[in-house]
């Protein structure tokens, strides 16, 4: 792989290029901490007096919403727009005749902006939140593995959706409607507002056959150590299998597209 | 009058050009559709294990949603200006609209109107209604100009903000990703921010004052008497709010750097 | 009555510059590094009624940014400014109405409708009644030769064909004063002509004021008489064009086409005591000497070079405008 020099080198540009946007920075912070403070407040009111609900009780239900939020900053990017915008600016075009994958490269990038988010938003926002409420965290050193492990899974599967909604746009030309959609869509069926086991069962039937769960349910329910034992392993070989399969209609994709793109001319 | 008929002018192009893309307005459409949908569920959800969220029934809460898209869906066809900094800074679209004789800020909302949006504002209202039937709320003849003024009133308060933050892109010369993240903080204001603590409350109240474009102005619909103080203040803070924004924004246009430098 | 008054103006942006690395971009987070940049530094300008006036400049001289003064998009960081009687960004509104701006590189036209879908749309943002818009953009799409095109949306139209409608749609409410900005850029040489005849021509006839950028002199040539020259924010020249080529070089150029290649040191030392200035032509083995003197000293030193080195091709020019201000910029106004 002699391109892997040239990745590396998308990820390092984009993190210097999310340190450059130090508003974005600051206040990506503040945004967040309201975001968890107010589901942290909303939480305490719907659990009210009671004990546990789905088997979760409060103190992992506010630890749920946090890390959920917080590896959110990792998994998110923007891709899908921005494959958008440069799909209808032409830009697309130029991208293929260059030595490297479009696609990859655009993975890169957004692989850049979640580490710089992890490390410099992440973690001391968790800080921060560790401080300001109740939330606890495993001390057992296994758990912290699976975890990350698990949000790199939801790294890949979330960017895979982006390609693939990013694409779309080769077809549709204007796509603002369905990169609005999906984000909501992933919003509520990723368990990013609600765990998952908290949807009425028909509903949790049908999430079961989507990938969405492997975006965020999976890793929040890992560090909140409602996961434990083989549930842990069954979780992350669901992750593995969407980020497998979600493969196919990726390439099938993108060879359409390059179709396409020559029959238009960018 | 001049801007009125300027206003029906862009109007009837962008239906033009909207229906060129027919499939996209469908898609978008269904997305707002299920975007308005996903609250719901949350609301719905959450009420499948309490009865009561600090004394506010199922029915109550998913009212104050009701009222919350109408304003909201106001907001979004008019002031679709979560990219500004993009495509009016960076992009330098900003020197297009200042070479023309029309107010800059008049110019962007109406050049980006999505009219589309303003089917929230049925849904809105369907929902308001579903809810304040199970309620057992009496309409009263002031009620309908009650609503329209809390409306406007709510929709100032999202412009308002949203304008403000527009506006910084003219002093920062760096992108922010603040706008789309702001839209999260605006869901807070739908849920009785007695819940939340002194902090969170007061920002919802005073600085992000989204609580006005929910829960507030609602409690005057549900009876909730304790509140009117505050849900009378919705229409003031409005323009107070639309007021502070538009100031800053003129001043923000005296900053322009154009694009390109 | 002058069109622009201008006097003392001045632009300066904060250019916010980053440190390297990844350490370096972490310190940026708490204290950026910046400095103050002059782009336009204290220029005075008076264009009379009727006037074609050329704005000529590198990249960053600051061409734009005057323009973009001129026609109330920056406010001037100090200077005093009165254009049609009015400053330009105070009275924003009102003033633009008495202007036409063509950005070559920027859009005036909505992308998705069609061509005469953006001039309805702009007559009444510029509140143009039916009569005069009839009569007047009659004219125009007549001259510009776009009547074919108007029912057209605008992403389907070619560059040259979109420049002539922008070029239109400038000049809907028939303003008194024009500003282009590069307004042939990317155009092919038949378009540029025909938009060169169409600016004469509404020159002529409505007595409108011109103020032109360009990267192409021959633009300039073609329309202006007076030329005003920008270096790093002044101007460095304000005048005649004619006296521009007059007076900056009296001599003459000459093109050697050489058989092999030839070291510049071995063409100095043929230029004996005459005043000569090599440089490379573009063509391979292609040296062109400008010499300042008389034809006796263009003849000597021809003959001087050709008994040394064996030329296939050899030429004698008037220095072009493009020559001239090639020399300014690359030497300064030592001249004249």
């Amino acid at each position: 792989m002699g391109n892997s020099a040239v990745y590396l080198e998308m990820i390092r540009i984009r993190f210097l290029m999310m340190l450059a946007y130090r508003t974005n920075y600051y206040s990506g912070i503040l945004i967040y901490s309201i975001n968890i403070g107010a589901y942290y407040f909303l939480w305490q009111a719907i659990y009210g007096a009671q004990e546990s609900i789905q088997g979760m009780d409060a103190a992992q239900m506010t630890t749920y919403v946090a890390v959920a939020w917080m590896a959110r900053a990792f998994y998110f990017n923007n891709i899908d727009r921005e494959i958008a915008q440069e799909i209808q600016e032409g830009k697309v075009a130029v991208e293929m005749i260059r030595p490297y994958h479009y696609l990859g490269v655009k993975t890169m990038q957004g692989l850049g902006e979640g580490l710089f988010r992890l490390l410099f938003f992440s973690l001391p926002g968790m800080v921060v939140i560790w401080l300001a409420f109740p939330i606890t965290f495993s001390d057992n050193f296994a758990v912290w593995g699976f975890f990350f492990i698990s949000i790199l899974f939801s790294f890949i599967v979330n960017t895979q959706i982006n390609l693939l909604t990013g694409m779309a746009t080769f077809f549709l030309l204007y796509n603002t409607g369905l990169i609005r959609g999906k984000r909501v869509v992933i919003d509520l069926f990723s368990g990013l507002l609600l765990p998952i086991s908290f949807y009425p069962l028909w509903a949790q039937e049908i999430m079961q056959f989507l990938p969405f769960q492997a975006i965020s349910y999976i890793p929040s329910m890992i560090f909140t150590e409602a996961f434990t034992g083989t549930e842990i392993y069954q979780a992350l070989g669901i992750q593995l299998f969407w980020a497998a399969v979600l493969i196919i209609p990726i390439q099938l994709m993108w060879v359409l597209a390059k179709r396409q793109l020559i029959v238009q001319g960018g | 009058m001049f801007y009125v008929s300027i206003f029906f002018q862009y109007a009837a192009q962008y239906l033009k050009t909207r229906l060129t893309y027919r499939a996209d307005l469908v898609v978008e459409i269904l997305s707002d559709l299920l975007f308005q949908a996903v609250n719901l569920i949350f609301i719905l959800v959450v009420f499948g294990h309490t009865t009561t969220l600090h004394g506010w029934s199922r029915e109550e809460i998913i009212f104050i949603y009701g009222f919350f898209l109408v304003p909201y869906a106001i907001f979004t066809a008019f002031f679709n200006i979560w990219d500004f900094n993009d495509r009016y800074i960076v992009k330098g679209e900003m020197d297009r609209v200042l070479t023309r004789p029309v107010h800059s800020l008049l110019q962007i909302v109406i050049e980006r109107m999505e009219l589309e949006s303003l089917f929230g504002v049925i849904t809105g209202m369907a929902i308001m209604f579903y809810a304040g039937s199970r309620l057992g709320l009496e309409i009263h003849w002031y009620d309908p100009l009650v609503l329209l003024i809390m409306v406007i009133g709510g929709a100032l308060i999202y412009a308002g903000i949203f304008i403000t933050l527009a506006s910084i892109s003219f002093w920062s010369d760096s992108k922010t990703d603040l706008m789309p993240m702001m839209y999260n903080i605006g869901n807070y204001g739908r849920y009785p921010v007695d819940i939340y603590n002194r902090l969170i409350r007061f920002t919802l109240t005073w600085i992000l004052p989204f609580a006005f474009v929910g829960v507030y102005p609602s409690a005057f619909f549900l009876g909730r008497t304790d509140w009117y103080v505050y849900a009378f203040l919705t229409p003031v803070m409005g323009l107070l709010f639309l007021t502070i924004a538009v100031v800053l924004w003129n001043q923000g246009v005296k900053h322009y750097r154009g694009a390109g430098n | 009555m002058n069109v622009v008054e201008v006097e003392g103006l001045r632009k300066e942006f904060k250019s916010y510059s980053s440190r390297s690395g990844l350490a370096g971009a972490f310190r940026d987070l708490f204290t950026r590094n910046y400095q103050v940049l002059r782009a336009v530094n204290d220029i005075s300008l008076h264009i009379k009624k009727g006037e074609m006036v050329g704005y000529i400049g590198e990249n960053g001289a600051g061409k734009s940014t005057t323009i973009k003064m001129l026609t109330g998009i920056l406010t001037p960081t100090a200077g005093r400014i009165l254009v049609n009687g009015m400053n330009p960004h105070k009275e924003r509104e009102k003033f633009v109405r008495t202007i036409g701006v063509v950005f070559g590189q920027r859009s005036q036209l909505w992308w998705d409708i069609a061509v005469q879908e953006s001039f309805r749309l702009l007559k009444k943002v510029y509140k143009v009644s039916d009569d005069a818009y009839e009569a007047h953009m009659g004219e125009v799409i007549a001259t510009l030769d776009i009547g074919p095109l108007l029912d057209k949306p605008v992403r389907k139209l070619s560059l040259g064909q979109r420049m002539r409608c922008e070029l239109a749609a400038a000049l809907i409410h028939n303003p008194p004063l024009l500003f282009l900005d590069e307004p042939t850029i990317g155009l092919d040489v038949l378009v540029k002509m025909k938009i060169r005849e169409f600016l004469k021509e509404i020159n002529r006839k409505y007595q409108t004021t011109i103020l032109l950028t360009t990267h192409d002199l021959a633009d300039i040539e073609a329309l202006c008489e007076r030329v005003v020259l920008l270096d790093e924010g002044k101007i460095i020249y304000d005048g005649r064009l004619d006296q521009l080529q007059k007076n900056w070089v009296e001599g003459k150029q000459i093109h050697f086409e050489f058989h092999h290649p030839v070291e510049r040191h071995a063409l100095i030392e043929l230029s004996g005591g005459a005043d000569v200035k090599w440089r490379q032509g573009e063509r391979c083995n292609e040296w062109i000497a400008g010499i300042e003197g008389d034809e006796e000293a263009v003849s000597q030193l021809m003959s001087r070079v050709i008994q040394q080195h064996p030329i296939s091709d050899v030429k004698v020019n008037q220095a072009s405008t493009e020559e001239i201000i090639r020399n300014i910029y690359e030497e300064g106004l030592t001249h004249g």
